[in-house]
C-alpha cells in the first residue's frame, strides 16, 4: 500500500560530511513503550483529589445580547461547587492583548463571553460540579436570557454598509488590511501576452481536528499566586503572553505543564480562554479544576482553519507560459475573534511566490471578523491558503492558455541552481530541487501510461484526471513579520530552550521548552545528544513534555510552525555542545591532561591517545555533585547546562514589507490520480504519490509519517472536510458524523520518494517540517480540473470538492467557466 | 427485573475481578477510565465514530462509548492494559513500534484492540481485510498506511 | 457525552419486555445501543427507563421458513447476518449490504430490529426491506401481528411499533428473482446520501429509494433500468438539502442509483 523510493546516487542533491552515530537513523522511538500500552497521560487521565469537572454553558445562538444569566438553579443542584459568569469575568479580568492595530485592536475579547455572544457556542458561563454528569446535568439549569441579533456569516459581505457588526468597540469587522505589493505589477501586465482572469478563488473553513480535544487541570496555590496549569495547550509561550495580563499576574505565576498530548496540529495553541475560565474557577473555588473538551465542543469553538476568498485575480503571462506575477484582493475570515490573528495576515508572505519565479507580485489584504468559530494557526497555517491558491493560478491558467502542466510547473519552478533564493519580499528560500521532484512524482504516479489509463477509465464511463500539487513547508518564523503588520508590537526573532545535566549516577536528562504531540521529540533529541555526547540515545533521558518549572522554555516555547528539526535541536546542540565541553574539562582536570586531548565516546570521557584513561559519566557526575574536593579553583563547571537557540533574523522592513520571515522551507511535490463518476459526482483517488525534501532528515522514520500524516489530513480537507455554516450561524458539520474524516478504507495507495537537499542555514542540514502545506488539496483539485476537461472544461475553485460540488459543476460548467477569462494582449 | 437507576456490577477486565456500583446512565468508557482508573481506552468523539474507546466485550470488538456498564454485568472486557503480558510487548505493540504506527499514540489503543480482534479471528488477513477491520479506528497523524503495514506484520509474525 | 439519569432494567422473555416498555412512560428499549445511546449522549432524547432487550434468545437467530424464505430474530446483529451461511445462501445481497454499514464496531452491536425500528432516513435496511417484501412481526400485551416493510415506516424516526410494543422478527420470502443495491456514501462504504434497493421479479422492479423522504420511497417500475430510472423521475418525493446534497442533487442520485440497482438485479451492473 506504501511504497518508499530510494533515491538513488543522482537524486541526493548534496552529502557534506559522513556523520556517524544516530543522526540519519530510524532509531527506536522512546515515546512508543509507554504509548502502546495504553499508559501516555493524557489530560482527561489525570486526577486530583477533591478536582471539581468544569462544564461550559453555551451560547445556542450565533449573534445574540446576552440579557440575563441566571445560575441559581444550578447552584441548589448536590455536588455542585460553584459558577463562573461573564460578568464576574469582566470585573476580575481584563481583556486580552489584541495583535492588530487600531480600531481592531479595541475588540473585547474574555474567556467567558462579556454582554454579547459572537458565535455559536461561545462560552457565557461554566459550572463546576463533583463528577461530570452533574457538571452537565447543572450546566442545564442555568437560565440565560438572549435577544438574537442578526448574523454574519458571509466574509464577502463583512464590508457591506449594512453588515451586522461584531465587535462594537472597533465599530468594523475589519480586523486588519493593508496593500501587499513587490515589484511592478503594472509594467508587467503591459508586458503579458496574455492576461489570465479569475473572478473567485474560495480557500474553506476546516480544520485538522485532532483526535484528542483539549483540556486542562488547574491548581491555585492561594499563599503564592502561583497557577498549576495542566494541559494540552501546545504553545505556551502565547498563552502565557495571552493569559498573564488578562488574569493581572506575573508570567512565571502560570506554570504550564504538559505530558502527552493526541495531536494539536495547531488546535491547541488559542485554548487560552478556556484555561483562563479554569484559573478563575481554581481561585474562586478552592479546589482545582478539570476541564475536558467534547468533540461537538472542539468542531463549534475551538478552532478553525483560516477561511480565505481570493477575488479578482489577474495574472500577466507570456506566450511561452512564463507567469510574471499576480494581482488580487484577498479577505480572510477569522471567525469571531482574531486572537492569533492578524498574524495569517502576513504569515502567508513566507511562500509570496509560493514555488514559482515570479516577481511581480500585489496582494489587497483584509481580514474580517464573522459570527464564526474563532480560527487559529492550523496545519499549514495561511501558508497552506496562499499555496493553494497559488497552485490553482498555475494550474488554471495552464488549462485556459492550452499548456502542459508540467512544463508550465517546470518554466515557472524556481531552479535548484538560483538557491539560495531571496523572494519578491525578502524571504530566502534555502535549498531545493523542485524539477527532480516533480519527475519524481510524476515516474512514481505512472505518468507514462497516464493516457491509457484515461481511455481504459473512459470505457468504463468515468473520467480520470492527473492533478499535481507543490507545496512548501516554511519553518522557524521570524516574529518580526508581525511588525509589518502592526508596527507597535515587540516581537521579532525567534527561540527556543534545552537543559541538559549529567546527573549524580550518570545520568544524561534533557528538558526542552517544545511540547510535542507526536513528532517523537524525546527521541530525536536523544539522537542529537548522543551522538556529540558519545554515547547511545538509551543513555539520554529526555523528560516528557513541558513545564514552566524546569526553566527550560522562553518566551516562543512550544511546538509550532514546523520548526522543532531547527530552534529545538539547535537549543539540544547548543546545550549538549556545553556540557560536552565541561565534561572535557572537567576530565582534563582529573586526568592531568589539556582538554583538547580529550573525547567523548562509548559512554566516557577518555584520552584520544590513551582511551584506558578514561572517566565514564558517573564518575564525571559524582564529582561535581558529591565529591569536588581538590578541584582546581578556576575550573568553572557544573555538568548543568542551558541553551537558548537564536535564528540569525533581523526585524524586516515595516516600509517595503521586506525582510526574512523564515528560515528554512521544506518542500512537497504530490500527484494523484482521480477517477470521478460523471453520472454522480463521487470520486475516487486511485492512485498517490508524495515527494519530500526537508533536508537532512534526522530520523527518517519520523519524518515519512509526517509526510503521510499531512497528505490523509490533505486528502480529508479536499474530498470532505469543510466546516459549513447556515444563514443563522448554525454549523452544519459539529461532529465526526456530518464531518467526514477519512478511515482506512478511504486512503489510497501511496508511493513515497524523498530527496535530501541540506538547508545551509542549520547545523545538521535539516529544515523544519510537520505541516506539510497541503499538497494534498492543491493535488486533488488539479486532478479533478484535469478530469473535467473531457465533461465541459470546468475550473476547479473552491478548496474542498465533495460529490456534491463535483455533480453541480459537472451539471452547470458554465457557473465555473464565467469565474475566468483570457485577454490576448498580443 | 425491576428498572434501576444503578446497581452493582461484576466485571473481568484483562483477568482481574471487579465490583463495582454504577449509575444506570454511566458508559463503559467512562467506568474503565473513571471507576477502574485504566485510563488506557480513550475518548476522541460523541458520535460513536472514532473507535479510540474499543474494547474486547466477550471476545467482540465494540465501542464502550456506546454500552452502558450496567449492561456490562459478568461480561469479559480485554482493554489495551491486558495486551502486554509479564512485561513482554504483544507482538501487534512491537510491530506499531517498528512500523511507526503511532505518533501521538491517542488512537493507538483503540487500533491494538480492533486489530487483535481481527488477528484473532482471521489470523492471515489481506490488506484490504486489514483496512475494513480498521474503518471504524480514526487517526489524524498517521495516515493509516503504517497502521495497516504493522497488522499485516504482525499477522506474519514479522514483529 | 454524558447521559441524563436514567433508570434501566434487564427484559427476562419477550412478555417482560413489552409488560416494562408498558408500565413505564417514555420507555424506549434498549437493543444494541449504536443509535440509541449516542442520541442519548448529545440528550437529544432522553427516555426515562431503558428495557435492555440484549439477554432475549427468543430475539435471536436466523432460520430459514419451511416456505423457503427467510426469519431472522430482531435482535440479530450485522455480524451475525454477514457472517450466517442462511443468509449467504438465501439472500446474499442482504449480507453485502449489511457487511457496509459503518463498521466492525458497529455491526458487532447493531441489530436488524435497532436499523429497522430507528428509522434514520439513511439506514441501509429499511429501502432494502422494502424491496425485499419483508414482513415484520410485531409483539404487544394483546399478541402479535405482522405489518408489510412498506407500511412499516411511518416518518422519520417513527414506526408501526408502539411504544408498548416489540418488533421480534423480521420474514423474508423466497427470493423470486434478482435484486440489487446502490448508493452514494459519505467517504468509503459510509453514511448514505441516498440509496437505492431494487428487486425484480416476472419483468417488474420494485424499488426502494432511501434518504429521500422520511420513509422509504416505494417506486413500481418495469425491470428495465432506463425504465426504472424513468420512474423515479416521475415519482412524488421531496428529497431534503443539508450539508451532503442539495435537494436537486438528491433527485439526481434517485435516478442514477435506481437505474443500478435494476442493473445490478438483473445481473448486468
Amino acid at each position: 500500500m506504501t511504497e518508499t523510493v530510494t533515491p538513488t546516487e543522482a537524486l541526493v542533491v548534496e552529502e557534506t560530511e559522513t556523520r556517524p552515530g544516530f543522526i540519519g537513523q530510524s532509531v527506536p522511538r522512546k515515546e512508543d513503550r509507554r504509548l502502546v500500552q495504553g499508559e501516555g497521560i493524557f489530560i482527561d487521565d489525570m486526577k486530583r483529589h477533591g478536582m471539581g469537572f468544569v462544564h461550559f454553558v453555551r451560547s445556542p445562538y450565533a449573534h445574540a445580547r446576552i440579557v440575563s444569566v441566571d445560575v441559581s438553579k444550578a447552584l441548589e443542584l448536590d455536588g455542585v461547587y460553584g459558577t463562573l459568569t461573564g460578568d464576574e469575568v469582566a470585573i476580575q479580568t481584563d481583556p486580552y492583548f489584541e495583535l492588530t492595530v487600531p480600531p481592531g485592536n479595541e475588540i473585547k475579547d474574555y474567556c467567558l463571553a462579556v454582554g454579547k455572544a459572537h458565535y455559536m457556542g461561545e462560552p457565557v458561563a461554566a459550572v463546576v460540579a463533583a463528577t461530570r454528569d452533574l457538571a452537565r446535568d447543572a450546566a442545564e439549569l442555568v437560565e440565560v436570557e438572549y435577544e438574537p441579533l442578526p448574523v454574519l456569516v458571509d466574509p464577502e459581505r463583512a464590508q457591506d454598509a449594512d453588515a451586522p457588526v461584531i465587535h462594537e468597540d472597533p465599530g468594523s469587522n475589519v480586523v486588519w488590511s493593508g496593500l501587499f505589493s513587490w515589484g511592478e505589477i503594472e509594467s508587467a501586465m503591459a508586458e503579458a501576452d496574455h492576461v489570465v482572469r479569475i473572478q473567485r478563488l474560495h480557500f474553506d473553513r476546516f480544520s485538522s481536528t485532532p483526535l484528542e480535544c483539549s483540556g486542562g487541570l488547574v491548581e491555585f496555590d492561594r499563599p503564592t499566586g502561583q497557577w498549576h496549569i495542566y494541559s494540552n495547550n501546545q504553545f505556551p509561550g502565547f498563552a502565557a503572553i495571552m493569559m498573564a495580563p488578562a488574569l493581572r499576574t506575573g508570567i512565571d505565576k502560570l506554570r504550564f505543564i504538559s505530558h502527552d498530548i493526541g495531536g494539536a496540529f495547531g488546535n491547541k495553541i488559542c485554548t487560552h480562554p478556556q484555561l483562563t475560565a479554569c484559573c478563575l474557577l481554581a481561585r474562586k473555588l478552592k479546589r482545582p479544576v478539570q476541564w475536558t473538551e467534547w468533540r461537538t465542543e472542539q468542531h463549534m469553538t475551538n478552532t478553525h482553519g483560516n477561511e480565505r476568498v481570493f477575488l479578482d485575480v489577474e495574472v500577466p503571462v507570456k506566450a511561452d507560459g512564463t507567469m510574471l506575477g499576480f494581482r488580487c484582493r484577498a479577505i480572510d475570515d477569522c471567525g469571531a475573534y482574531p486572537r492569533y490573528e492578524p498574524l495569517g495576515c502576513i504569515i502567508w508572505s513566507q511562500v509570496t511566490p509560493g514555488m514559482y519565479r515570479w516577481r511581480h507580485i500585489e496582494i489587497d489584504f483584509t481580514q474580517i471578523c464573522t459570527n464564526k468559530s474563532p480560527v487559529g494557526p492550523n496545519r499549514g497555517y495561511s501558508r497552506m491558503q496562499h499555496l493553494w491558491f497559488t497552485e490553482r493560478v498555475i494550474d488554471i491558467v495552464a488549462h485556459e492558455l492550452d499548456l502542459d502542466p508540467v512544463e508550465v510547473r517546470k518554466r515557472n519552478y524556481i531552479r535548484s541552481d538560483e538557491m539560495p533564493y531571496e523572494t519578491p519580499n525578502g524571504c530566502v528560500y534555502d535549498s531545493g530541487d523542485y524539477s527532480k521532484m516533480l519527475d519524481m512524482a510524476l515516474e512514481l504516479i505512472g505518468y507514462g501510461v497516464l493516457e491509457e489509463r484515461r481511455a481504459e477509465a473512459a470505457e468504463r464511463g468515468k473520467l480520470l484526471g492527473l492533478g499535481i500539487g507543490s507545496t512548501l513547508d516554511s519553518g522557524t518564523n521570524n516574529f518580526g513579520q508581525s511588525q509589518l503588520l502592526n508596527p507597535e508590537l515587540q516581537f521579532s526573532g525567534n527561540n527556543e530552550v534545552a537543559t541538559i545535566k549529567l546527573d549524580l549516577l550518570g545520568e544524561v536528562v534533557i528538558t526542552l521548552g517544545t511540547v510535542p504531540q507526536g513528532q517523537g521529540h524525546e527521541t530525536v533529541a536523544s539522537q542529537v545528544a548522543a551522538e556529540i555526547l558519545g554515547c547511545t540515545p538509551d543513555d539520554i533521558h529526555v523528560r516528557v513534555g513541558h513545564d514552566t518549572y524546569w526553566n527550560s522554555h522562553s518566551g516562543f516555547s512550544g511546538t509550532y510552525a514546523s520548526q522543532f528539526a531547527v530552534t529545538g535541536l539547535g537549543a539540544v546542540k547548543g546545550a549538549a555542545e556545553k556540557l560536552a565541553e565541561e565534561m572535557r574539562r572537567l576530565a582534563a582536570a582529573v586526568l592531568g591532561c589539556p582538554a583538547d586531548d580529550i573525547e567523548l565516546a562509548g559512554g566516557m570521557a577518555r584520552m584520544r591517545d590513551n582511551r584506558e584513561a578514561a572517566l565514564p559519566f558517573m564518575a564525571l557526575g559524582a564529582i561535581i555533585n558529591v565529591n569536588n574536593a581538590g578541584l582546581p579553583e578556576d575550573l568553572d563547571v557544573t555538568l548543568n547546562a542551558r541553551y537558548v537557540y537564536r535564528p540569525p533574523f533581523q526585524v524586516p522592513d515595516k516600509e517595503r514589507k521586506f525582510g526574512n520571515l523564515t528560515l528554512t522551507y521544506a518542500s512537497q511535490i504530490h500527484a494523484c490520480l482521480v477517477e470521478v463518476d460523471p453520472e454522480t459526482g463521487a470520486y475516487e483517488i486511485v492512485n498517490y504519490a508524495a515527494v519530500d525534501d526537508c533536508g537532512k532528515r534526522i530520523h527518517p522514520q519520523i519524518v515519512e509519517g509526517q509526510v503521510h500524516g499531512a497528505t490523509a489530513q490533505a486528502i480529508g480537507a479536499a474530498t470532505h472536510e469543510t466546516f459549513a455554516y447556515d444563514e443563522d450561524g448554525n454549523l452544519l458539520t459539529p461532529n465526526f458524523y456530518d464531518y467526514h474524516v477519512p478511515h482506512a478504507l478511504d486512503m489510497p495507495p501511496l508511493h513515497a520518494g524523498y530527496l535530501e537537499s541540506p538547508s545551509p542555514f542549520t547545523a545538521y542540514g535539516a529544515k523544519g517540517m510537520g505541516e506539510g502545506g497541503g499538497a494534498g488539496i492543491h493535488a486533488v483539485c488539479a486532478a479533478l480540473q484535469d478530469a473535467m476537461r473531457a465533461a465541459g472544461n470546468q475550473i476547479v475553485h473552491d478548496s474542498c470538492n465533495p460529490p456534491w460540488r463535483v455533480w453541480e459543476m459537472l451539471q452547470d460548467p458554465e457557473s465555473t467557466r464565467r469565474l475566468v477569462s483570457v485577454e490576448e494582449r498580443r | 427485573m425491576d428498572p434501576v437507576t444503578g446497581k452493582t456490577i461484576a466485571v473481568n477486565v484483562n483477568g482481574d475481578q471487579y465490583e463495582r456500583e454504577v449509575e444506570a446512565r454511566q458508559l463503559l468508557v467512562h467506568f474503565l477510565r473513571d471507576d477502574l482508573e485504566l485510563t488506557g481506552t480513550h475518548i476522541g468523539c460523541d458520535t460513536g465514530n472514532c473507535g479510540a474507546c474499543t474494547v474486547i466485550y466477550d471476545g467482540t470488538a465494540i465501542k464502550s462509548c456506546m454500552l452502558l456498564a450496567i449492561q456490562a454485568d459478568g461480561a469479559r472486557i480485554d482493554t489495551v492494559e491486558g495486551l502486554a503480558s509479564d512485561g513482554e510487548l504483544h507482538p501487534l505493540q512491537r510491530a506499531f513500534s517498528e512500523t511507526h504506527a503511532l505518533q501521538c499514540g491517542y488512537c493507538t489503543p483503540g487500533m491494538l484492540m480492533s486489530a487483535k480482534h481481527l488477528l484473532d479471528n482471521n489470523p492471515e488477513p489481506t490488506q484490504h481485510e486489514v483496512r475494513r477491520a480498521l474503518q471504524g479506528n480514526i487517526c489524524r497523524c498517521t495516515g493509516y498506511w503504517n497502521i495497516v503495514e504493522a497488522v499485516l506484520a504482525a499477522s506474519k509474525g514479522e514483529a | 457525552m454524558l447521559l441524563r439519569q436514567v433508570e434501566y432494567a434487564r427484559a427476562e422473555s419477550v412478555a417482560d419486555a413489552v409488560r416494562l416498555l408498558g408500565e413505564n412512560s417514555n420507555a424506549r428499549p434498549l437493543a444494541g445501543g449504536q443509535t440509541l445511546v449516542n442520541v442519548m449522549k448529545a440528550r437529544a432524547a432522553s427516555p426515562d427507563v431503558l428495557v435492555d432487550l440484549n439477554g432475549l434468545d427468543e430475539l435471536k437467530g436466523i432460520r430459514t421458513t419451511p416456505a423457503g424464505g427467510l426469519e431472522l430474530g430482531s435482535m440479530v446483529t450485522y455480524t451475525e447476518m454477514v457472517e450466517s451461511e442462511d443468509v449467504g445462501d438465501f439472500r446474499p445481497r442482504l449480507a453485502e449490504v449489511t457487511s457496509t454499514i459503518a463498521d466492525v464496531q458497529v455491526r458487532n452491536r447493531g441489530t436488524l430490529g435497532g436499523n429497522l425500528c430507528s428509522n434514520d432516513p439513511t439506514n441501509h435496511l429499511p429501502p432494502l426491506m422494502v424491496a425485499m417484501g419483508a414482513e415484520m412481526t410485531i409483539a404487544g400485551s394483546s399478541g402479535e401481528r405482522t405489518v408489510p416493510a412498506e407500511d412499516f415506516f411511518l416518518g422519520v424516526y417513527l414506526t408501526a411499533v408502539e411504544p408498548d410494543e416489540l418488533l421480534t422478527k423480521v420474514t423474508l420470502p423466497p427470493p423470486g428473482g434478482g435484486d440489487g443495491f446502490a448508493a452514494v456514501t459519505i467517504g468509503r462504504e459510509g453514511t448514505c446520501i441516498v440509496n437505492a434497493a431494487a428487486v425484480v421479479h416476472d419483468g417488474e422492479a420494485r424499488l426502494a429509494i432511501g434518504c429521500v423522504s422520511a420513509v422509504p420511497v416505494v417506486v413500481r417500475a418495469p425491470s428495465e433500468p432506463e425504465a426504472a430510472a424513468a420512474a423515479v423521475t416521475t415519482a412524488d418525493f421531496d428529497p431534503p438539502t443539508d450539508v451532503h446534497a442539495s435537494a436537486g442533487y438528491r433527485r439526481r442520485l434517485a435516478e442514477v442509483l435506481a437505474r443500478r440497482a435494476v442493473q445490478q438485479a438483473i445481473g448486468v451492473g
